[in-house]
């Protein structure tokens, strides 16, 4: 009997916006001369028998319309009393930075660590023996004179020569052979030095050698593997060749290049040419099979084993990686804290 | 070395059906790499790239022999039209009369063929407009007929060539020696030279110096406009000499970077014959001497022997028998074969850089194409990391993303710091400039010493940084460089260090050490010295120290089920009383188990000190008695 009156209520309160119209609304219900008191006012003219029921709707009635408004009242004046902007930025927490090259080592220690290469560390200041007589660069040949490399003011030793910042990560390769017996699988990331200073070339800088001697060790292998690095560490939109190259210590020795990405290897930007690479490649490494006489001196029987090697610069690498375009590499070695911290 | 060759020079010796950009990815593929290509007019520039053993393709007709082996491995034509080095011999020069003569004294050690006509009646006048042409696409200043003729030859044939006007050579003598030191030239562009000693020149009857061999010839010497008689002049000398001159005395030439990589005697005749031939034809040069060759040592013949077993196996696939002497032949190689094993005699132009089998299989794995082989994983093995460098790179990097997380960044300096910066820093740390590692040929002062310490290039870097940057903490983890290395299996001693810097606050920066420690769960904490140096505030700690001490988890502490009592207390801290003092003797209680500081103000400390037992609930009297003992 009385449930549409409750109805009606209902769609009231749903229209209500504010809290005067809510005033407004109980004071239409609630108060003396309100629509319920008229109801209560009726009671005395029905039946006795119909009295109590309709004196216990009334009540129910009264109750819910009360609560109600009630309920209302704290939702309206929650809303008004404090507005909370969500899209205010959270507290703030210190943020640090690592060296980008800490980052891209570590991704390619882990690549590499994926396929059984193990992370190894050489000198860095070492004899000329291992930096170039054991790697095939007899005296006289012109990686050793000291327009390609940093000579230290230190005594010659009689059997190792002369005393060097190592110019390459390969000086770490015979003494890996002389670590262990093959197989050998090695990785070698270290500070390598040379003396060149200009924007494409700073006397500090880093390498990454990869070593693996085997029986039965082929080109294919050496390919397979830059490929599976090349596919991880790059996306798969960038693509590889090998080209022709020569290195004293390998043999064949190739140039791996993979496509440029500042200009998707097309070579052009906006029909300019691309500063960055050579029509649509960059140079990424130098590879190729280990000499003989590399093998040789390292004491491992050139009959039984044959093996690859190639050398990386992780800064290349870095660079290479899309939206890591440096124009000055300077900037990596010079604490710029503009820099750093972007990373 | 790069080179710069056109498409139609190329074309003089190449029949093919390839276009130009064809011919930069293929070639860039299996030999020399065209790194740009560019079009100008009706022909194309080619930018090449020489590899340093290779210099036998640094020129069009080396380019056109590649390109007549790789191409058809492309399914494109590609053929030699003709080939120079058969083509001129010394027989195809007529000498009517032997007017001129040239005495000569050579060094064979400095100059291993030496070769020289005399010509008379020369014209000067400009090139034909094809050499012009070619020459300047080239980007070599066309000057005038008889200079772009020697350099034409150059480039066609790969020899540098020298040509002299005969009648300024006094006494028509010319000696070839090493210079001796302090001596100087002005050669052609120029320039005076003072000659560092050992270089390879020539001197004249009059012992004027009149060529510095290999690099630049003198400018006493020179042809001009007036020249009437000229000496074609094409020689050998030794690569090493070459190179050290160049690189010691800063005079770098195309020739030189020829002549520094070894060029091949046996071409040397061509050259000339070729040289005599085009003077003839644009100078009206004619030949009147006799032709001068001094050949000592001439190149014998060698070969390499190997096996298709062994090519295919260093490859990794099966390539035909056929194929692979084909492609040998089109380089110039002789092959016997004999069941399995090939004999190769190898042509002279890559007597330097083909000596083993595994020569032969680059060339034939080039040709064929990397790009052919199918890659695959190199067979897994499991092989030991030491444990000394699976420590070294976990820990590193532990704590390395650490300091990021508390708001550092990481910084990479050079290992070498100047004189200067040590001198300022000889105080603080007690450096003594001659316990470093010196750099016997720095190029610059700024690079000269081997760090000892991180920390001057760590200040150096705050300092760099002022301004930029309210707050500044660095860090940086690197290796510093002692002069003896105990173990003797290297000529130093590197150890790893880590040296953080602030511009903050002492508090800060200790604040950030023993944050690190708890990190690290070392099992016992480093002596360190804060140095405080113009309000920066730095610290270097041995990564050893803390490798060895590393725990991966803490010894565990049951969690204590009876009640814990905190109490406070106040001290007046002062230079008899620290906070280390009050540690030290309120850890004399067993009950204690922590301490709180709960507020400093100027040298009032209110610690909040927690007790409790393992085996009962305390009561706060039992608690307060401790307390009173601190």
């Amino acid at each position: 009997m009385l449930t549409n009156y409750l109805k009606d209520f209902e769609n009231k309160l749903k229209k209500v916006n504010n809290l005067n119209q809510l005033i407004t609304l109980k004071n239409e219900y609630l108060a003396k001369n309100g629509l319920i008191n008229q109801l209560i006012k009726k009671i005395k003219d029905l039946p006795i028998e119909k009295k109590k029921i309709f004196g216990i709707e009334i009540n129910q009635l009264k109750k819910t319309v009360g609560e109600k408004i009630n309920q209302k009242e704290i939702t309206l004046n929650k809303s008004n009393e404090s507005f909370i902007d969500l899209t205010l930025p959270g507290k703030s927490y210190p943020k640090g930075s690592l060296h980008p090259l800490t980052y891209t080592i570590e991704e390619i220690v882990s690549i590499f660590q994926k396929i059984g290469f193990i992370r190894v560390s050489y000198p860095e200041i070492d004899w000329e023996y291992f930096a170039f007589e054991s790697l095939n660069m007899p005296k006289g040949h012109p990686a050793r004179d000291d327009f390609e490399t940093f000579f230290i003011d230190l005594p010659e030793n009689k059997i190792y020569g002369k005393v060097v910042l190592t110019p390459h990560t390969s000086s770490g390769q015979n003494r890996e052979m002389r670590r262990i017996k093959p197989p050998i699988r090695m990785i070698n990331i270290s500070k390598t030095y040379r003396p060149n200073w200009d924007t494409t070339h700073t006397p500090m800088f880093h390498q990454f050698e990869g070593l693996c001697i085997d029986k039965n060790i082929n080109i294919t292998h050496l390919i397979g593997t830059i490929d599976f690095f090349v596919k991880n560490f790059f996306d798969k939109n960038r693509t590889i060749r090998l080209r022709p190259a020569h290195f004293q210590f390998t043999e064949p020795s190739f140039e791996i290049d993979v496509s440029c990405g500042i200009c998707q290897g097309k070579g052009k930007i906006n029909n300019k040419k691309c500063r960055t690479c050579k029509s649509g490649w960059l140079e990424l490494a130098g590879a190729g099979m280990i000499h003989p006489n590399v093998l040789k001196t390292g004491g491992v029987d050139v009959n039984t084993y044959s093996g690859w090697a190639f050398g990386f610069g992780p800064e290349r690498c870095m660079m290479m990686k899309e939206n890591l375009n440096l124009d000055d590499i300077r900037i990596l070695y010079n604490g710029e804290i503009r820099f750093l911290e972007q990373f | 070395m790069n080179i710069k060759i056109t498409h139609q020079w190329l074309l003089d010796f190449l029949e093919t059906d390839a276009t130009p950009y064809e011919i930069q990815k293929y070639l860039s593929l299996s030999g020399p790499s065209i790194e740009r290509i560019e079009k100008i007019d009706n022909d194309y520039i080619y930018d090449i790239e020489i590899i340093s053993n290779r210099i036998d393709y640094a020129c069009v007709f080396g380019i056109a022999q590649e390109a007549s082996t790789i191409l058809p491995m492309y399914r494109k034509k590609a053929t030699l039209k003709l080939n120079p080095f058969e083509k001129y011999q010394f027989n195809k020069i007529k000498i009517n009369e032997e007017k001129y003569q040239l005495k000569i004294k050579i060094n064979d050690k400095l100059c291993s063929r030496f070769t020289a006509l005399i010509f008379d009646n020369i014209e000067i006048k400009p090139s034909p407009e094809f050499i012009k042409k070619r020459l300047t696409l080239a980007e070599i200043k066309s000057i005038n007929n008889v200079v772009d003729i020697s350099n034409y030859l150059m480039l066609t044939l790969g020899q540098p060539v020298h040509v002299f006007d005969y009648d300024k050579i006094k006494n028509q003598l010319m000696i070839l020696r090493e210079s001796k030191k302090g001596e100087t030239i002005t050669t052609l562009d120029g320039k005076t030279t003072v000659l560092p000693g050992g270089d390879i020149v020539i001197e004249d009857g009059e012992g004027r110096l009149i060529d510095l061999c290999g690099i630049m010839g003198g400018l006493n010497s020179a042809i001009s406009e007036n020249t009437n008689k000229a000496i074609l002049f094409v020689q050998s000398y030794n690569k090493e000499k070459i190179r050290r001159t160049t690189m010691l005395t800063g005079v770098r030439t195309v020739a030189a970077s020829y002549f520094e990589k070894g060029l091949d005697e046996e071409r040397v005749e061509s050259t000339l014959v070729y040289g005599a031939e085009l003077l003839k034809t644009f100078a009206n040069a004619q030949p009147k001497s006799k032709i001068i060759d001094f050949y000592k040592t001439h190149y014998q013949k060698k070969t390499v022997e190997t096996t298709f077993k062994k090519i295919n196996q260093l490859i990794g696939i099966d390539i035909p028998k056929e194929k692979t002497i084909r492609i040998l032949n089109n380089l110039g190689f002789q092959v016997k074969t004999n069941n399995n094993k090939l004999i190769i005699s190898v042509p002279s132009y890559r007597k330097y850089d083909i000596s083993i089998s595994e020569d032969i299989v680059e060339e034939i794995a080039r040709v064929y194409g990397y790009n052919k082989l199918a890659g695959r994983l190199s067979p897994p093995v499991y092989i030991k990391q030491p444990e000394e460098y699976e420590k070294l790179y976990q820990i590193t990097l532990k704590i390395k993303y650490f300091l990021k997380h508390l708001g550092l960044n990481e910084v990479i300096n050079y290992s070498m710091i100047s004189q200067k910066l040590i001198t300022e820093w000889a105080t603080e740390l007690n450096l003594k400039l001659e316990d470093h590692i010196k750099i016997k040929n720095p190029i610059s002062k700024e690079i000269e010493y081997m760090r000892l310490s991180l920390l001057p290039s760590l200040y150096k870097n705050l300092v760099d940084n002022t301004g930029k940057r309210e707050i500044l903490k660095f860090f940086e983890i690197a290796k510093v460089y002692f002069k003896n290395n105990p173990k003797k299996n290297s000529p130093a001693d590197e150890k790893y260090r880590l040296a953080i810097a602030t511009n903050t606050d002492f508090f800060d920066l200790k604040g950030i050490l023993e944050a690190l420690f708890k990190e690290l769960n070392l099992k016992q904490t480093p002596q360190y010295k804060i140095i405080n140096k113009n309000n920066f505030y730095l610290v270097e700690l041995d990564i050893d120290f803390l490798i060895k001490n590393y725990q991966n988890l803490p010894k565990y502490q049951p969690i204590n089920p009876y009640a814990v009592i905190k109490l406070d207390k106040t001290f007046e801290l002062s230079k008899n009383l620290t906070y280390q003092k009050i540690e030290k003797r309120a850890f004399q209680s067993k009950l204690l188990k922590k301490i709180e500081l709960v507020s400093l103000y100027k040298n009032k400390i209110t610690l909040r000190f927690y007790f409790s037992s393992l085996n009962k609930n305390l009561t706060e009297e039992e608690a307060k008695k401790e307390l009173d003992q601190i």
